[in-house]
């Protein structure tokens, strides 16, 4: 039977192994689980990894794994050295009972969805953290331990754990600013409304790559997936890029200038206006 | 170091750009600029270089960027070649790598490749690591804070919840970090000696492939289908801020 391989690392996704295992059972393939997190301490060589997990894939039809730092490099590797398609950072898997993957990832920086399809025979892809629910009392394959890998062609010689990023993922409510922030000094603005309110402060990818916010408060596909109760989204158009890290969000209030942004639809609560009029308000209200 | 080779991708400059019949990017209609991550690639470059190293930049894309990626030569950048045909339009990350792994075997001996972590484009950020598994060489994504060590190359890697100092060995393929480092400005002698240099153009044939190889044909992923609408969407209440106030409020 062939099989549907999860690849695991130090950071599993419990979410996507319940999703393994129903895409599994619809395309008729055998559930594999095998954890490469021992391999990952033994070796900073993603390449070495991703070599010798070819001899692990003779039977694989899909290939799936967390979009973790390290899996989106041994992905890559392995899906070359097998000439396979894969579909970086999907936010959505589905699959059709002959094992025809169907993957979609938000695409081309504005409002997009693409759905993608593999012509390989072995079918790849790497899946955004946190896109699933898990579910604690779901039964599954026993996770095979893989470490058969040693090499010193990269090698790590410290590691500093870092605390940061942290902040905005566990974090209660998020003030968010986009591009429409329009400086600097107006995210420091956001940032003392956030502070003075007990929310962290996020940022689009836009407003990152204009040097507003540093890049550990990006919100969205390449940035972080976050779901807290309360998510203001300040000067954000609405970016499915954006979208993507937030729709998980309880409540979504969106604060933009321009009525027609689609983060209006995206939103449960909405005030059409100048960022800087309505925050004032809100500092005097609270 | 003989040579550094620092692959640059132009995406496209407008937020919102077109798709073709086949969800194809529309590269023509809109204006190009360098991908963000791969400024930090060429300065990495031109960092290490030393008397006797060569600073390349190998790109993939339209003839039309030949102009931007001309402005590199007046940074000190030594040769840029491009890899630019009608073949290689459409290409997956796979069919990419593919394509850029031909290009460097014919750029000669190298010490490195240094690339950006991803393109603000398509955003798949998988080309360092196909391109270092087409050549067989050791690959450290998210990197930072490059410099010369004993046996090759130290680096900061940037993990979720770590940062790590690697060595790698050489040859290598180093992926960079957004803003890890600021690109130079061109000096008025760089300007001058640029003005001798061109952006060399190499066709697929060129560079030894053939068309089932390359772009569209040689790709493994297909777009079947794109919506405009992202999941999630809510029924938006429009209010005023004394409302937002009590929904703040009853989360605090």
């Amino acid at each position: 039977m062939q099989e549907l391989l999860l690849i695991q690392g130090t950071r599993p996704d419990m979410g996507l192994q319940r999703k393994a295992a129903q895409l599994a059972e619809t395309g008729k393939l055998q559930l594999r689980i095998l954890s490469v997190a021992k391999a990952e301490a033994a070796t900073a060589d993603d390449s070495a990894i991703a070599k010798g997990l070819v001899a692990e894939t003779n039977n694989a039809r899909v290939i799936l794994a967390p979009a973790t730092v390290r899996l989106r490099c041994i992905m890559p590797m392995l899906a070359y050295r097998l000439q396979a398609g894969l579909t970086a950072d999907c936010t959505g898997l589905e699959i059709t009972e002959t094992g025809q993957l169907l993957q979609t990832r938000p695409a081309f920086g504005n409002s997009l969805m693409a759905t993608i399809e593999t012509l390989s025979a072995v079918q790849m892809a790497t899946v955004r953290p946190g896109t699933f629910p898990a579910d604690p009392n779901g039964e599954y394959p026993q996770t095979e331990e893989w470490e058969a890998c040693f090499s010193d062609a990269v090698k790590c010689i410290e590691q500093q754990r870092q605390t940061g990023d942290q902040g905005i993922t566990q974090a209660k409510i998020i003030v968010s600013g986009g591009a429409g922030i329009g400086s600097k000094e107006g995210f420091d603005k956001l940032k003392a409304f956030a502070h003075k309110i007990g929310a962290a402060l996020g940022a689009s990818r836009n407003a990152v790559d204009l040097g507003y916010a540093p890049y550990s408060a990006q919100v969205g596909i390449t940035g972080a997936t976050v779901s807290p109760r309360l998510y203001i989204a300040v000067g954000i158009s609405g970016a499915v890029q954006h979208l993507a890290g937030m729709s998980g969000a309880e409540t979504v209030i969106a604060i933009n200038q321009d009525p027609k942004a689609p983060i209006f639809q995206y939103a449960d609560y909405g005030i059409v206006g100048d960022w800087e009029t309505i925050i004032n308000q809100l500092e005097e209200l609270l | 170091m003989k040579q550094i080779i620092a692959c640059v991708k132009l995406v496209p400059a407008a937020a919102e750009v077109a798709l073709d019949g086949q969800f194809r990017l529309k590269r023509d209609s809109t204006s190009l600029q360098l991908n963000i991550a791969d400024l930090s690639a060429v300065e990495a470059a031109l960092g290490l270089k030393e008397a006797d190293t060569q600073v390349t930049v190998l790109s993939m894309g339209p003839a039309k960027g030949e102009a931007l990626l001309q402005e590199l030569f007046a940074l000190g950048v030594d040769r840029v070649v491009l890899l630019s045909d009608r073949a290689l339009a459409g290409a997956d990350s796979l069919a990419t790598a593919r394509a850029l792994a031909a290009g460097v075997r014919c750029l000669g001996e190298f010490s490195c490749i240094l690339c950006g972590r991803r393109a603000l484009d398509a955003e798949t950020g998988q080309i360092p690591g196909q391109l270092a598994a087409a050549l067989d060489i050791p690959a450290v994504t998210n990197g930072q804070q490059l410099e010369k060590a004993d046996n090759g190359l130290s680096c900061r890697r940037l993990l979720e919840t770590a940062v790590e100092t690697l060595t790698v060995e050489l040859p290598c393929v180093v992926s960079l970090c957004e803003y890890s480092y600021t690109l130079r400005l061109p000096s008025i002698l760089g300007r001058r000696r640029a003005k001798d240099k061109q952006v060399e153009i190499l066709t697929a044939a060129d560079i030894g492939l053939v068309a089932e190889q390359c772009g569209l044909q040689g790709s493994k992923t297909k777009v079947v289908h794109v919506d405009t609408k992202a999941p999630g969407l809510r029924k938006c209440s429009y209010c005023n801020p004394e409302a937002l106030c009590g929904i703040i409020k009853g989360v605090q």
